[in-house]
C-alpha cells in the first residue's frame, strides 16, 4: 500500500505517540524526571535513587570516566558525576546507556559518528561560549536517534530510503518521500517523551534545517555544524556519504569565521583520537557479549 | 611519539614526556624506561595515557597521509558549496601541518637518541 506523505506522516506519528515497538527507557528514568520536576530534591536523594541500581550505577560511573568526558580527576561516585556533569547529563548517560546496546547492534558506524559529533559540538560551544557544553555535546550524541528509531521501528521504510539514497537522493528528501517527517524531527520527538530539556530537542530537530531554531539558534547551529565537521574529518559512518549541506547562516549565528575552523580541527584531533580507543573497547566487549 | 591508553603500555617503553596526575604531580620523568611498577603507580593515580617514544604500536585504524586525501576527495565528490569546498581546503592544510609535526617529532627523538 503507497500511502501519500501527509497520510504516511500522520500514521508514523501515530505509532511514535504510542511508542510502539521502540526502544524502552529503564523506568528509572520516569521517576527521575519527576523528582527533578519536584524542585525539595537534593542531589544526595536523586544519587539514591540511582545507586540502587546497581548495573545503571557502573555504566554511569564507567562513561563518566570514559574519554568521552575526558574529566582530568576520576568520577568515583554517583553523586560526584551528578555535580560534575549535571543531573541532564546523568539522565542521557542513563538513556544513552540503555540504547546503546540497540544503536551498537543497528548501526555500529552511526554509533562512531554520533560520538564525535558530540565530541566536536563540545569544542564549539566552548569556542562560542554556549553554557553548559557538556549538555550541547548530548544534542550532539542524540541528534541522529531519528536514524536508529527508523532502522528499529520502520524497517521497512528504512530499506526503501537506503534504496533511494543508493542512487543518488538526497537522504533527507528520501526519508520525507517514504515517512512523510525525517530522522531530525522524529529524534526530536522522541526526546520530547523522554522529557529532555527543550534545548537539546531543538539542536536536534533543526540540526539540518536551521530555519526550524527558534528559541536555541546557537544550539542548533553547533550541531548542524559539528554533523558537518566531522563528515569532512570522516569518523564514523551516517546515511551521508558525501559531507551533507552546510547551511551559510548557522556560520553567521556563530558569527565564525571560516578560518578560525582550523583550531578547531587541531582541538577535536586528540579527543577523536583518545575517543578511538573508547569505542573499540566497547566493540570488542559487546562481541564478547553476542 | 605515540598516546597510548594505559592498558597499551608495556614494560621496555620509553616515556615521550612527563606523566603527570590529574593534580599536576609529576610521576615519572622524560626518556625513562617503564617498568611493571610504573605502570601500577600509573593506574593507582588514575592516569590514563601516556605518550611514549617512537611508535611501539600499530592500530588498526590508523591510515596514511595519502589514504586520508584519497578519502578526502571520496566524501567530496560532486560537492559546488564554496563554503564547504574553503572548509576542505582547511582540512587538507590541517591535515599536512599534523603530517609535519609527527615528523619532526620522530626526528627529534631520533637525535636525542
Amino acid at each position: 500500500m503507497n500511502l501519500d506523505p501527509l497520510e504516511k506522516r500522520k500514521s508514523v506519528k501515530k505509532k511514535l505517540k504510542k511508542l510502539e515497538g521502540l526502544p524502552t527507557l529503564p523506568p528509572i528514568v520516569q521517576r527521575l524526571n519527576l523528582m527533578i520536576e519536584d524542585e525539595k530534591t537534593s542531589i544526595h536523594q536523586i544519587a539514591n535513587l540511582i545507586e540502587k541500581d546497581q548495573v545503571i550505577t557502573s555504566k554511569i560511573l564507567r562513561l563518566a570516566n570514559s574519554a568521552f568526558y575526558g574529566f582530568p580527576k576520576k568520577v568515583s561516585t554517583v553523586q560526584n558525576a551528578l555535580i560534575l556533569l549535571g543531573i541532564n547529563v546523568v539522565k542521557v548517560l542513563i538513556i544513552t546507556s540503555s540504547i546503546f546496546e540497540i544503536i551498537y547492534k543497528e548501526d555500529v558506524g552511526l554509533w562512531e559518528h554520533s560520538i564525535g559529533v558530540a565530541a566536536c559540538s563540545k569544542i564549539l560551544a566552548e569556542k562560542v561560549g554556549l553554557k553548559e557544553p557538556q549538555e550541547v555535546a548530548t544534542a550532539g550524541l542524540l541528534h541522529d536517534l531519528g536514524r536508529i528509531i527508523q532502522k528499529v521501528s520502520f524497517k521497512e521504510e528504512y530499506e526503501k530510503i537506503l534504496e533511494l539514497t543508493k542512487n543518488g537522493k538526497d537522504p533527507l528528501q528520501a526519508e520525507k518521500e517514504i515517512l512523510g517527517i525525517d530522522h531530525a524531527e522524529m529524534g526530536s520527538f522522541i526526546m520530547k517523551t523522554w522529557n529532555l530539556p527543550d534545548r537539546l530537542v531543538e539542536a536536534v530537530d533543526a540540526h539540518h534545517e536551521f530555519e526550524k531554531a527558534k528559541e536555541f539558534k546557537k544550539e542548533a547551529a553547533v550541531v548542524h555544524l559539528s554533523d558537518i565537521l566531522i563528515h569532512v574529518r570522516g569518523y564514523g559512518s551516517s546515511l551521508y556519504r558525501k559531507v551533507p549541506p552546510l547551511q551559510e547562516k548557522a556560520l553567521k549565528t556563530l558569527k565564525l569565521n571560516l578560518f578560525e575552523i582550523k583550531d578547531i580541527f587541531f582541538k577535536l584531533e586528540p579527543r577523536l583520537y583518545e575517543l578511538k580507543f573508547f569505542t573499540e573497547e566497547l566493540k570488542r566487549e559487546m562481541e564478547l557479549n553476542t | 611519539m605515540q598516546r597510548l591508553p594505559l592498558s597499551y603500555i608495556r614494560p621496555g617503553m620509553k616515556t615521550y614526556e612527563e606523566v603527570i596526575d590529574a593534580n599536576g604531580r609529576v610521576l615519572c620523568g622524560k626518556g625513562v624506561e617503564l617498568t611493571e611498577e610504573h605502570i601500577r603507580k600509573f593506574e593507582e593515580f588514575g592516569v590514563s595515557f601516556i605518550t611514549v617514544e617512537g611508535n611501539p604500536v600499530k592500530l588498526p585504524w590508523e591510515k596514511t597521509l595519502e589514504e586520508e586525501l584519497k578519502e578526502l576527495e571520496e566524501r567530496f565528490e560532486g560537492i559546488t558549496d564554496e563554503n564547504l569546498l574553503e572548509i576542505k581546503r582547511i582540512f587538507r592544510e590541517f591535515l599536512e601541518e599534523k603530517e609535519k609535526k609527527n615528523l619532526e617529532s620522530t626526528e627529534s627523538t631520533q637525535t636525542e637518541n
